[in-house]
């Protein structure tokens, strides 16, 4: 509404300022430089107290208490900015209540599907975004941006504007305009140059030129084809392969293990080892080291001690108890007695499955196997139990056996089994009287 | 006349005058009064233990508000901040409180090295004995492997020493920027302004050091077992709206005396109420963020330390601070005008230092039944997993209180052993920029 030329004809007499003036066009405004901010807003307090509501200042950098001057009413963006982030805590909520609890709510861990704490970083977020689009998008439309030509870009000293000028516009529309009274008023404000700025009498050159319109149709309109693609998906049924961007990355001219090829007589990709050879650190030879078996004249039978190649001591057991804590107690429990984490939770939700009691003296399964039998119990597994021997290595499972046979001492120890001098802590504490 | 400067109005009081002097006597009173009264209470009722951990709570927060003072000026060095020239002689004068506030924390940091060990239970000697039992390895049962590795920095003797460092760095940086500024009065020199921007950024690294180390020791040791990273930047972003409340309520009292009632403005308490609203937003981030991992991670012992304050008596605690120190002064504090008018602005300034004195409190104080509740020999270092939350009692007491204010009066003491000469610093090259202080 702005550049609705005003009816003063452009050619009234003794325009003040300089000869460059441009004629052609109708009158837009009258434009005032000033050599300091102070200079400006006490040019802006005297145009504002003069009745001009249709005027605006200029400057490189923000002048603290121009607002006050021009009286300009505080902005009510703050509110806008308010209700924004609001909007965002209250919507984020929603949209992970939605999504998580309500739509599809899905058992993790057993974690519940709904729980603030869990929901704040999202709420936060949220909010944030919110309230910066409210700021951001609202000081748009409370500058009526964006606008990409403005007539006073015609004047040559608007250009400094950027740089090192202080400048006063006041609008041809203004009700109290008069061009040569305003620019008296505002010479007199102590204006280093006052010039009268007029509309380019070409139409075309006053509005957005026809490139950049065409440019945000055409990336509006880009940008949306990954939408359309998505919602023609969801809506239709397609027999056609998936489409690959990059073919070559997708299909590599090599085997993976198990397809077929025709190189080789049994038809496959996979080479596995020649019948006779061992690969490099797989030998395995010591079969009490590797599988708890001790060869003998009347036949193989599981070791009763420990290998050779492991010395019984402290560190060992300490090692043993450290691995079972980290790979046996989920089921077995700390103290081998068979209802750890795992048992545990099943017994709440009604189950009654229990892992074997390690230490039990009244079904001694596990005391009575011997260690060759444990350790290999341990490497491979028994009934649902799965074997570690991909997790743990032998010698770790040797010093597992070592700190379950110490439990299973530990579990079924009498106070005279400990020292002597060790004994003071160990004593139950009496039970609290309340 | 440029509206981007202002000179100091030729009417306006700068000078202190008897000011500090009257301000020192009246901490003077007020710390006699009120210690006096909690030493005595303690002694007739044998309640020692309660008055060091109330002493513990209450030299946190005079010292909190130290810190979080110090923080403006170094910043404002820093940045070549503008603002705040107006009012940093009096947050100068506050941080020159540090030598004071050191000395007083000598009241609980001395019985330690003589032996007492009801306040911090790693000092008890149980747990030296355990490290030695611990490298024979016999005391696991008892004592958290974690502990036993803090032992050697959370001993009497060490943490006397480092006590005695953080004092005095404090003082020092402190006393650096005081001095430097007041030579400033006397030369007018700019170069002046220059060493002190320097000399910040070092300092603004050692504070954030010393700070963070400082809350580790004093608050965070309290849980010995526990642990958390973050616990530094929160105790941190506490002692910033403990802060800026203080500054804006002493600088406020100083205009009720009719000086640098020309100077300061509601611009410059519209900016310390922008601070305060920053940090309580801060706080409550830092807060939520130590609490939000500890409770996602689900390990024993870190959530041991959330579970004595989530449940029980406790929960109402934490509750009150959730609503009292974040979401109703978050809320009102983000009008711009809450904090230019100046009643709206002493209102959220007290009720912020009160709910800041309750955080220090709330971090404290959980951990003072650990040791009632557990009995002689090892069993002393289970700490908080023995008993029943609903057990745990709050257990406020009047010695809660009249410490605090007693160390109240001590700070205040402090603050008016350096409220002389000049308020204001008159011949800083920026003042001119600060009196015209406008926000937009």
């Amino acid at each position: 509404m702005s550049d609705e030329p005003n009816p003063t004809p452009a050619s009234s007499a003794s325009d003040p300022g300089d000869t460059a003036v441009r004629r052609e066009g109708r009158l837009y405004g009258v434009l005032a430089e000033y050599d300091t901010p102070g200079e400006l807003i006490e040019a802006a307090r005297k145009v504002a107290g003069a009745g001009f509501t249709r005027f605006d200042c200029f400057s490189p950098f923000p002048v603290h208490g121009i607002d006050d001057a021009m009286g300009i009413k505080r902005t009510a963006l703050p509110v806008a900015i308010f209700i924004g982030g609001f909007t965002g805590t209250v919507g984020g909520l929603l949209l992970q209540w939605w999504c998580n609890a309500y739509n599809w709510p899905w058992n993790i861990s057993g974690k519940p599907s709904w729980s603030i704490p869990a929901n704040i970083p999202i709420g936060f977020e949220t909010t944030i975004l919110m309230a910066v689009f409210a700021s951001f998008f609202g000081m748009w439309l409370a500058n009526r941006l964006p606008q990409v030509w403005h007539p006073f870009f015609r004047n040559e000293r608007f250009n400094h504007v950027t740089d090192d000028a202080f400048l006063l516009g006041i609008e041809a529309g203004d009700r109290r305009f008069d061009s040569q009274a305003t620019a008296q008023l505002l010479r007199d404000a102590g204006a280093i140059s006052v010039e009268l700025v007029y509309l380019d009498p070409d139409r075309a050159k006053r509005q957005m030129p026809k490139w950049i319109t065409a440019f945000i149709v055409a990336s509006t309109a880009f940008a949306l084809i990954p939408f359309a693609i998505a919602a023609k998906a969801r809506t239709s049924h397609s027999s056609e392969p998936h489409i690959h961007i990059f073919p070559d990355m997708d299909f590599q001219p090599k085997y993976k293990s198990d397809q077929p090829m025709d190189l080789f007589g049994d038809g496959r990709a996979n080479r596995g080892e020649i019948t006779g050879t061992v690969a490099r650190g797989s030998l395995n030879a010591d079969e009490t080291f590797y599988k708890g078996i001790e060869h003998a004249p009347e036949g193989d039978h599981w070791t009763t001690g420990f290998p050779r190649q492991l010395e019984i001591n402290d560190a060992l057991v300490r090692r043993g108890r450290n691995r079972f804590e980290i790979y046996c107690t989920p089921c077995h429990g700390y103290d081998g007695r068979g209802m750890g984490a795992v048992p545990t939770r099943v017994a709440t939700t009604g189950g009654a499955w229990q892992a074997r009691n390690l230490v039990d003296v009244s079904n001694p399964v596990a005391i009575n196997m011997p260690n060759g039998q444990l350790f290999n119990t341990i490497s491979n597994g028994y009934n649902t139990m799965m074997g570690y021997a991909a997790q743990i290595p032998p010698a770790d499972r040797w010093a597992i056996v070592l700190y379950v046979r110490a439990l299973q001492r530990s579990q079924n120890a009498a106070l005279d089994d400990i020292p002597p001098d060790h004994r003071s802590g160990m004593q139950m504490p009496e039970a609290p009287t309340r | 006349m440029s509206v981007l400067q202002k000179s100091l109005h030729p009417d306006e009081k700068y000078k202190a005058g008897r000011l500090g002097e009257s301000l020192g006597r009246i901490g003077l009173v007020i710390a006699a009064v009120f210690l006096g009264v909690s030493v005595v209470v303690a002694f007739h009722y044998d309640q020692w233990k309660r008055f060091f951990y109330a002493y513990v709570v209450g030299w946190s927060f005079i010292f909190s508000i130290c810190v979080g003072v110090f923080w403006l000026i170094l910043l404002h060095h820093l940045v070549r901040g503008r603002w705040a020239t107006a009012v940093r002689r009096v947050a100068e004068a506050m941080t020159m409180a540090f030598p004071v506030v050191f000395v007083a924390g000598l009241v609980f940091v001395l019985p330690l090295l003589a032996g007492y060990h009801d306040l911090y239970y790693w000092a008890h000697p149980d747990a030296a004995a355990c490290v030695v039992k611990a490298a024979s390895g016999t005391c696991q049962e008892y004592l958290n492997p974690t502990l036993v590795h803090k032992l050697g920095w959370l001993s009497p003797g060490f943490f006397f020493g480092r006590y005695v460092v953080y004092g005095v760095l404090y003082t020092a940086m402190a006393a650096y920027f005081a001095r430097k500024s007041r030579q400033q009065d006397e030369s007018g020199d700019p170069k002046l302004s220059d060493s002190m921007r320097i000399a910040s950024g070092p300092a603004m690294i050692v504070y954030a050091l010393i700070t963070c180390f400082t809350s580790f020791d004093v608050l965070m040791s309290m849980a010995p077992k526990w642990y958390s990273t973050i616990y530094g930047v929160n105790f941190w972003g506490s002692s910033c709206v403990g802060g800026f409340a203080a500054l804006g309520l002493v600088v406020l009292g100083i205009q009720r005396t009719g000086r640098l009632t020309h100077s300061v403005n509601p611009e410059h308490y519209h900016d310390i109420g922008k601070w305060m609203f920053a940090f309580t937003f801060f706080w409550a981030y830092t807060a939520f963020s130590q609490f939000m991992l500890q409770w996602y991670g689900n390990l024993p012992e870190e959530t041991v330390w959330y579970k004595y304050r989530l449940f029980g008596e406790w929960q109402w605690v934490s509750i009150a601070m959730l609503f009292g120190f974040w979401a109703f002064p978050f809320v009102f504090l983000m009008s711009r005008w809450t904090k230019r008018i100046v009643p709206s602005l002493v209102f959220f300034a007290v009720w912020q230092l009160v709910f800041h004195w309750l955080d220090l409190y709330w971090n404290v104080m959980p951990s003072y039944d650990w040791l009632s509740s557990a009995q002689e020999g090892h069993q002393v270092l289970t700490g908080p997993l023995t008993g029943s939350i609903l057990d745990h009692h709050v257990g406020f007491s009047l010695l809660d209180l009249t410490v605090w204010f007693g160390l109240i009066g001590v700070l205040l003491f402090g603050i008016g052993r350096n409220l002389r000469g000049n308020l204001i610093p008159i011949k800083d090259p920026t003042l001119g920029l600060s009196l015209a202080h406008e926000n937009l």
